[in-house]
């Protein structure tokens, strides 16, 4: 019985099908097909996406699909992000670094054709700033206003010399405005444009938003109205959320085109067929070791924090984390201004630990070692180096017990400052060094290293100087001396500046790694 | 089970013994929904934490603006009510994760799964059927043996490291197989009818389209039917061999009818029934149990939204899950029961 | 997912004879049984002298790393230069123990509470079965992250949530097996002689429930192997750096090219849960011949 109904399913189902053939005749789902004209190119990449909404996104995933799907009023070129370039805009500072004023070029189009105006600008950026989202700290203290039809000034009541960098995210990225007012948008927390924008783009960027899955895949097809600089080789692009051994299997094996999340030891002996690109990435990862006595008595002692800065054998973890990686000179990545130079990173010095060990007192006590179990940073496994790490301080005479968690919950130990060692990594929210004043006494990094503001008045005292700023040389120099002071006496370690590696199809040119928004998909071209 | 039994005024015995089923059935329902809730509570971490960035969980206003947004600022009684309230109305909340309705994202997610566990569970039912039947007609003899050292081994396999060590040489190695993902880059995603990839590519009549998606499940219904099929082999092998004891079978065979005619019309009739229950069971248990594979193979279905929402803490993707997961379990044992209820009066007096 | 399927018994309750079990050693020694009981013991073994026999200390990071199998190690070494083939052999003392406790510790449980379900019927059988209906519907993989989120990833925790949806199988089972008893000529006449319900569960119910019971556990310490190493794989359960396999075949991934470092520990999983299976299997032919203990089905994750 059961059988034979089963069978006249079948019989059922294959009549349907061929039903279904005849009906609407074999078409091919391919989107390539014969036209040589049009290319598909296969980006393979580990998701955080939550969204790709610009007033909301906040991911590097986010970063670079909203790169391509937006322009933002400044910019910068290929990898360099030490120096802003015009975008949409041109940009004029008053020199107290209060005042800055935009004149839209005019040159560009939103895909649907019509033109960039001064509104699309204000309810842009106000809406970044009224929706409450993770990139509305970005713009915090900024006023919008409209000059006239091209011109837009932003002010601030205290300097901001980092704002034209800031301006060069893509999370600030210029929607038209009519378009997400049609489905939702405000400049409020009442708006609820995300889920059109996460279904459809509304900017001006070289693509526009085909379909988006946070789970799997996102698809942009070229914009048909973009006349930019920028305008892009590959007709469809399609970003795929793969871990990063597999991206090594597919880029090898042909069903990927590009493959971004690849560790050092990854991306090597790829063949002939696959270019790598190796460049240290911006993200820095370190150890914080608290100075709040009531939740270590161990770590808060200043010669076992030295005792731990000696004992660290930095070359033997730039050797683990393989290819581009580099030890992080300071907490500022080194392609920042005010970066220290390789000069002045830790050393390894087994006698002088031995040394500060026995001054701080430690007999052999177990110590915690908390991290985020579920982080892989450029292909850096975070259970790997801290694996490592106790090895190294267990040949150093200091026993540490490792206490791995996934980082959701991770997370609250290491933002109440409750961790007694903790490895984290900061990934730059912009391409300038006052991002890195969390890390100042009573800041909110220093904070979570029970770092409290009356800590190190010499330290506290080195971070007010850099937060005036002055000429870019005055501040390079004060970045410099703050981290020096950093290095020498402070609770943070800078283990590692993971490499960024970036392996593509040898067919495939333009690859450059930007700090910001990893790749520029537009600029990507065939070779 | 004595008054919600009382309440339901049947006259038929059968129609007493299915609603108290059911009703049965939603109270679990509700207890797993409560569960969920109180465990996913439990957790120390703070969603806030889990879903904003660094900095926004820094300002006082963004994060109090989330809290009323997903309406995490009330009681927790209150929040557990409230979901049940907006339950009735099949809304399932907005997920921290996707900030879309929890609902849309399980539609979404659960064709994908389904997909894979359909293919899975008709490839075993088929081999397992077929093998079950051979090692109860061949009992004690080599070939027996040699089928249940067979599903034995494929029910020892550890399914994460068959489904890395496949993946490796039949995609990697020897290029047999398709990349991860249901589709190569190159296909567009066929219009959504059923979500089944395979059978709107059909509809839509793109025949490239579907060889393409049927060959992405190649693999991953491979790892997931071996199990199933050690499973079913062993079971249909018991059932047959029972059936095969049965006097009416034994009059069949001695009459000296064909042996086809008694595998189809005796043997394979009289154990369908239990071989059904277990099927259905094992498709309810493949649902659920596919999240190792989902995550080696970037298959965005239940396993796959399941694991990212517990590690965001998004509750109401967790909630969401438990409760699919929950409910499909339930619904096929009430089925299995109710199928039981109406073969076997008994049942219904127990 | 520990989750059983129906048992003979479920699907057919009042088909049930009472049967002593008997050791029926012609069957028992089959020679697959024989075979997995040998390769189980050889494990077990191990587990108990790995520290004796590994070449290595399996967490020193001191041999060169990604080392492939041959220059001077078994099995090769991993991407913290330590020997795989000690940390296999040490991973055997991590999983074994822990799979038994947990199966021990559900028999444990799920009898005790099947039993009194199944004797003392009424709303005691009802709530106590509504409860393994919950918890068989619920997800395992969810309960174990928020598990391991709650309390922190370790194994211990892992065995804690893969207790909590794995003795509902025994319950029910026991529970099955005791309602078919309880109604049988020498229970009742038990009780007419003024045996208490402990003494009447102990005496008379008790030795005729334990074979049934032992077949499925000896076929669910494979099972619970599988979910153990399972939640491992996904960071749920063991702790770096302890060897466990399952944690190890998940580092493997990071090094797809490196093939030895998830080869060797799949196979330990592999052959001892096959060798459990072979004895459990064994078992059953000899305890309980007629297989009223259907394996508890469904994936293990």
């Amino acid at each position: 019985m059961v059988f034979r109904s089963a069978k006249t399913r079948i019989a059922v189902g294959s009549a349907a099908v061929a039903l279904a053939l005849v009906v609407t005749g074999c078409s091919s789902g391919k989107t390539t097909g014969s036209d040589s004209a049009s290319k598909t190119l296969t980006i393979d990449k580990a998701f955080d996406l939550k969204t790709a909404d610009p007033g909301r996104m906040y991911e590097p995933t986010g970063e670079m699909v909203d790169k391509a799907l937006y322009e933002t009023l400044l910019s910068f070129t290929g990898g360099d992000v030490s120096k802003v370039a015009p975008g949409l805009a041109t940009l004029k500072v008053s020199s107290d670094s209060k005042t800055f004023t935009l004149t839209l070029t005019g040159t560009h189009k939103f895909s649907d054709g019509t033109a960039i105006t001064a509104d699309d600008v204000v309810f842009s950026l106000g809406r970044v700033i009224g929706v409450k989202g993770n990139p509305s700290f970005l713009l915090d203290g900024v006023t919008v206003t409209k000059k006239n039809a091209t011109t837009v000034v932003l002010t601030t009541k205290t300097a901001t010399p980092a704002l034209p960098s800031i301006l060069a995210n893509p999370a600030l990225g210029i929607l038209n405005s009519k378009v997400v007012k049609a489905h939702g948008g405000t400049t409020t927390d009442k708006d609820s444009a995300e889920k059109y924008l996460n279904t459809h783009s509304a900017g001006s960027g070289p693509y526009v938003l085909s379909s988006l899955n946070l789970a799997s895949q996102v698809v942009l097809t070229a914009n048909k109205n973009y006349d930019g600089s920028d305008k892009p080789t590959y007709t469809r692009v399609v970003i795929q959320n793969v871990k990063g051994p597999t991206q090594k299997i597919n880029v090898q094996g042909g069903s990927a085109d590009v493959a971004l999340d690849l560790s050092g030891t990854q991306a090597t002996g790829l063949g002939s067929s696959i270019k790598v690109t190796s460049d240290p990435s911006a993200n820095v990862i370190f150890l914080l070791l608290n100075q709040n006595p009531a939740v270590s008595k161990i770590t808060s002692n200043p010669y076992f924090v030295k005792a731990v800065k000696e004992s660290i054998d930095y070359a033997d973890l730039v050797s683990i984390a393989g290819t581009g990686t580099s030890q992080a000179p300071g907490v500022v990545p080194s392609m920042f201004l005010g970066a220290l130079k390789s000069a002045d990173e830790l050393k390894t010095d087994a006698a002088a630990a031995k040394s500060d060990l026995a001054k701080s007192g430690y007999a052999g006590e177990s110590v915690t070692l908390n991290f985020p179990s579920d982080i892989t940073l450029n292909g850096i496994e975070f259970p790997t180096l801290a694996q490592r790490i106790q090895s190294q301080l267990k040949t150093a005479g200091i026993t540490i017990d490792l206490a791995p968690a996934p980082v959701a919950t991770e997370l609250d130990a290491y933002r109440n400052g409750t961790e007694t060692i903790g490895l984290w990594y900061w990934g730059p929210d912009y391409p300038d060094p006052s991002d890195y004043l969390v890390f100042a006494p009573g800041n909110v990094v220093g904070l979570r290293a029970g770092w409290s503001a009356t800590a190190d008045a010499s330290i506290s005292k080195l971070a007010d100087a850099a937060t005036i700023g002055g000429s870019n040389a005055e501040r390079a120099s004060q970045f410099q001396d703050l981290q020096k002071a950093l290095n020498s006496s402070g609770p943070f370690i800078p283990l590692l500046q993971p490499g960024n590696n970036i392996a593509a199809k040898s067919s495939v040119s333009g690859v450059v790694y930007n700090a910001v928004w990893t790749i520029d998909i537009a600029a990507l071209g065939s070779k | 089970m004595g008054e919600t039994a009382r309440t339901v005024r049947a006259s038929h015995p059968f129609l007493r013994y299915a609603g108290r089923r059911v009703i049965t059935s939603i109270l679990l329902v509700i207890g797993v929904t409560l569960v969920t809730f109180i465990l996913t509570n439990l957790v120390p971490g703070d969603p806030v934490a889990a879903s904003l960035g660094q900095r926004a969980a820094e300002d006082p206003a963004i994060v109090a603006h989330f809290r009323a947004e997903y309406g995490l600022d009330k009681p927790l009684v209150v929040q557990y009510f409230t979901y049940l309230g907006n339950l009735l109305h099949g809304n399932l909340g907005i997920s921290t994760t996707t900030h879309d309705a929890v609902a849309a994202d399980l539609a979404q997610a659960l064709p994908a799964t389904l997909e894979i566990a359909i293919g899975a569970i008709v490839l075993s039912v088929v081999i397992g059927v077929v093998l079950g039947t051979v090692a109860a007609y061949r009992r004690g003899k080599v070939s027996d043996h040699v089928l249940r050292v067979v599903s034995l081994a494929g029910l020892s396999v550890p399914t994460f490291w068959l489904a890395l060590a496949l993946y490796y040489f039949l995609y990697f190695k020897l290029h047999i197989a398709p990349g991860s993902g249901r589709l190569s880059s190159d296909f567009n995603t066929p219009h959504t009818i059923t979500g089944l990839y395979t059978i709107d590519a059909l509809l839509a009549g793109q025949l490239d389209t579907f060889f393409d998606a049927l060959s992405h499940l190649f693999l991953p219904v491979l790892v997931l039917t071996l199990y199933t099929v050690g499973l079913l082999t062993r079971f249909v092998r018991t059932a047959v061999l029972e059936i095969l004891d049965q006097d009416y079978v034994r009059a069949a065979r001695a009459k000296g009818l064909p042996t086809r005619t008694v595998v189809w019309s005796y043997v394979l009739r009289g154990a369908s029934i239990p071989v059904l229950t277990v099927v259905g069971l094992a498709f309810g248990s493949l649902l659920s149990g596919t999240v190792l594979v989902e995550s080696i193979f970037s298959w965005p279905g239940i396993g796959s939204y399941a694991y990212q929402a517990a590690s965001h803490l998004d509750l109401p993707g967790v909630m969401g899950v438990g409760l699919l997961i929950g409910v499909m379990y339930l619904l096929v044992n009430l089925i299995v029961d109710l199928l039981y209820g109406i073969l076997d009066p008994r049942v219904r007096l127990a | 997912m520990t989750r059983p399927l129906l048992t003979k018994d479920e699907l057919e309750p009042t088909r049930l004879r009472w049967r002593r079990p008997r050791l029926r050693l012609g069957r028992w020694s089959s020679p697959l049984g024989i075979t997995g009981a040998a390769v189980a013991v050889l494990w077990i073994i191990v587990a108990i002298i790995a520290p004796v026999i590994e070449p290595h200390d399996p967490l020193a990071q001191n041999l060169a790393i990604l080392q492939a199998p041959g220059h001077g190690t078994l099995m090769g070494t991993d991407e913290l230069g330590r020997d795989v083939f000690s940390r296999v052999l040490s991973g055997a003392g991590v999983t074994i123990p822990l799979a038994l406790l947990l199966v021990v510790m559900s028999v444990l449980i799920g009898a005790v509470l099947g039993a009194i379900a199944g004797f003392f019927g009424r709303w005691v059988d009802e709530l106590i079965m509504r409860i393994t209906d919950l918890v068989m519907a619920f997800p395992t993989v969810i309960l174990a992250m928020v598990i391991a989120a709650a309390l922190g990833a370790s194994l211990l925790n892992a065995v804690l949530a893969a207790l909590i949806v794995s003795w509902p199988s025994y319950a029910r089972l026991t529970r099955g097996l005791v309602l078919a008893l309880r109604q049988s000529n020498y229970v009742v006449s038990g009780q007419l002689l003024g045996f208490s319900p402990l003494k009447s569960l102990w005496r008379d119910i008790a030795p005729n429930i334990v074979g049934p019971i032992l077949v499925l556990a000896s076929l669910d310490i494979g099972t619970a192997i599988l979910l153990l190493s399972g939640l491992s794989f996904l960071g749920l359960g063991a702790k770096p750096p302890t060897a466990e396999w399952g944690s190890m075949v998940s580092d493997a991934i990071q090094n797809f090219d490196s093939w030895w470092l998830g080869l060797f520990p799949g196979l330990a999983i592999l052959t001892i849960v096959v060798a459990f299976n072979f004895v459990g299997d064994a078992l059953r032919d000899a305890l309980d011949p007629k297989s009223n203990t259907l394996r508890g089905g469904g994936l293990t994750l």
